[in-house]
């Protein structure tokens, strides 16, 4: 079912739900995988995974890749396939309504970017401009269960 | 060794079964070939570079490799490879979808154990265990995999044939006031909510609580 | 193109417990079948998509004035939708939807539910509203309102128990239901109130 959790990020604890993110990514996970064929690159996972990041780093990150995916992703995950675009659009505006909560943490002043989480985000972004927009932006959303999982 | 004439057909369906984390790697024989077809396997780590031959699986007749240990971090990702050869002939390599241990095993049903007095049961729900390389490796607990790990328990009364259904979140459950010298029976699923998974009803655990000494 | 074809009118939703209808009144050409069209746009959408819309393909040259969109309004954002008339290759204007929709205004009705005493236990048996649902269950002894209890039941599986009651006493039971997506609640149910074995067993 739904399942409303309180996220702990770092400092902060924020209610938010990512069910709904879940349930559509696996509706489409098989196809939009299928699109990426790089095996040996990860945008989110490696050279390092985010399950190191420390703890009073994670609402930057979360912060960070939320932005990352409704500002670079999304808009180039168009397919010829209507079910997948109509999947693509429920996460993307479920991520829309995650993200307005992740901002409770900014204003709360418990978000806050360290050293790490900025070489982190900054490997996360030279792996995405390392390919080709459209590969880029597909790889992503296929690495969409490995933000879940570190999240959760 | 060179490589050989690959015009064998493919392996078909290969795919991960997993269940409490114990991955095992299967196919099915390329079509339209008789006996006598071998195997190897080749494993890789998402977002890694290359490829991992596993020598336990290499010139196998069988259409499964065990690849638990291979792939037994659930923080990373993985895809799995069969090439098949007959005769001097060989398949190409066929590749898994990639595979995500943490969202993709199915997870069993916990174990229950029923204890009763003359009117109530006590129940224990016990949550698998993941698989490990050895009986003496350290045992980690699906519970500590999936913090929000809950059980569904299903109570029968097998003399009104009515079942209840109780939410339990720890791993245990007393059943007060209940009707002495009654065979209830007792079954009970995992469900975890992100991600989504259930483990299903486990077999039912009947029993009967003690006769009324004082009737 | 001949776009002499009116423009739908009317267009309404009708959103009752998370799921959601657009209406619309039916555009009328003498002799002729005329088939309609829905796309939608979220947030996403249009702050970040070019205004772009989205086809919703079950709801694509249909006769029907009402279509389903539970499935594509799967955010708490604020949507927008339209509907188009066609007959064979004639097509109308897009017909919006007044303002936008938010499925958080959907309107939650109290959940169906049946209190069952069985001996000596206070059992309730809750309609299955789909996975978005929870249940908040309330009980209480009869004259200790203010010692309420509440048990949040998310796995709607047939007769859920509450608790276990004292001999012959009274127990009321009300319930409402919760949405963790949009984090709103129904009103409560009406109360019902059983007795407990060892008194007389009647509904009151």
């Amino acid at each position: 079912t739904a399942g409303n959790k309180i996220f702990h990020l770092g400092p902060c604890r924020v209610s938010m739900s990512t069910a709904e993110i879940r349930s559509g990514f696996t509706a489409i996970k098989a196809n939009i995988q299928a699109r990426d064929p790089i095996r040996t690159l990860s945008i989110l996972s490696h050279p390092h995974s985010l399950h190191k990041v420390k703890s009073s780093d994670r609402c930057c990150i979360t912060h960070h890749l939320f932005n990352f995916y409704v500002d670079k992703v999304f808009k180039h995950c168009k397919t010829e396939d209507s079910y997948v675009n109509r999947k693509i659009s429920s996460i993307a505006n479920s991520f829309l309504s995650v993200r307005r909560k992740l901002g409770q943490c900014h204003e709360q002043n418990k978000c806050m970017c360290g050293q790490e989480s900025a070489e982190k985000f900054k490997q996360i972004l030279a792996n995405y401009e390392g390919l080709n927009v459209t590969s880029a932006a597909m790889k992503s959303l296929g690495e969409l269960d490995i933000l879940l999982d570190w999240m959760e | 060794s060179g490589e050989l004439y690959c015009s064998l057909p493919n392996p078909r369906n290969v795919h991960f079964e997993s269940i409490n984390m114990k991955n095992v790697l299967h196919w099915s024989a390329p079509e339209g070939t008789g006996d006598g077809v071998l195997y190897k396997v080749k494993y890789s780590v998402y977002g890694v570079g290359k490829w991992i031959r596993k020598p336990e699986c290499r010139n196998i007749n069988r259409t499964w490799c065990d690849l638990s240990s291979e792939t037994s971090d659930y923080e990373e990702q993985y895809y799995a490879s069969v090439k098949a050869f007959l005769n001097g002939m060989c398949s190409d390599w066929m590749e898994t979808t990639r595979f995500n241990p943490l969202t993709d095993t199915k997870i069993d049903p916990p174990m229950v154990s029923v204890s009763s007095t003359e009117k109530s049961l006590s129940i224990i729900l016990t949550a698998p265990e993941k698989w490990k390389r050895s009986p003496e490796g350290e045992s980690v607990s699906l519970l500590q995999v999936y913090p929000g790990l809950q059980y569904n328990v299903s109570v029968l009364n097998k003399k009104t044939k009515k079942r209840w259904f109780f939410a339990v979140s720890n791993n245990t459950l007393v059943v007060p006031w209940l009707e002495p010298g009654t065979a209830y029976c007792v079954s009970a699923e995992i469900y975890v909510t992100t991600p989504l998974l259930h483990s299903g009803f486990s077999k039912e655990y009947c029993i009967a609580t003690l006769k009324d000494k004082t009737a | 193109e001949d776009a002499l074809l009116p423009a739908p009118q009317n267009i309404s939703i009708l959103s009752t417990n998370m799921k959601h209808f657009l209406t619309w009144s039916p555009v009328i050409v003498q002799g002729e079948t005329v088939r309609y069209a829905v796309e939608f746009q979220g947030e996403y959408e249009r702050e970040y998509a070019n205004e772009s819309w989205i086809p919703i393909c079950e709801c694509s040259l249909i006769t029907a004035t009402v279509c389903n969109i539970t499935e594509d309004i799967s955010a708490t954002v604020a949507y927008n939708l339209r509907v188009r008339a066609d007959v064979g290759t004639r097509r109308s204007e897009w017909g919006t939807l007044k303002g936008f929709f938010n499925r958080i205004t959907t309107s939650l009705t109290p959940p169906l539910m049946k209190v069952i005493a069985d001996g000596y236990h206070l059992l309730v048996e809750l309609e299955d509203m789909g996975p978005a649902f929870q249940f908040c269950v309330v009980y209480w002894k009869k004259g200790q309102e203010s010692r309420m209890q509440q048990k949040v039941v998310k796995e709607v599986s047939s007769v859920v128990h509450l608790d276990t009651m004292e001999a012959g006493s009274d127990y009321c039971v009300k319930a409402q239901t919760y949405v963790e997506a949009i984090n709103r609640s129904s009103s409560f149910s009406q109360t019902q109130c059983v007795r407990a074995q060892g008194g007389r067993s009647m509904w009151l």
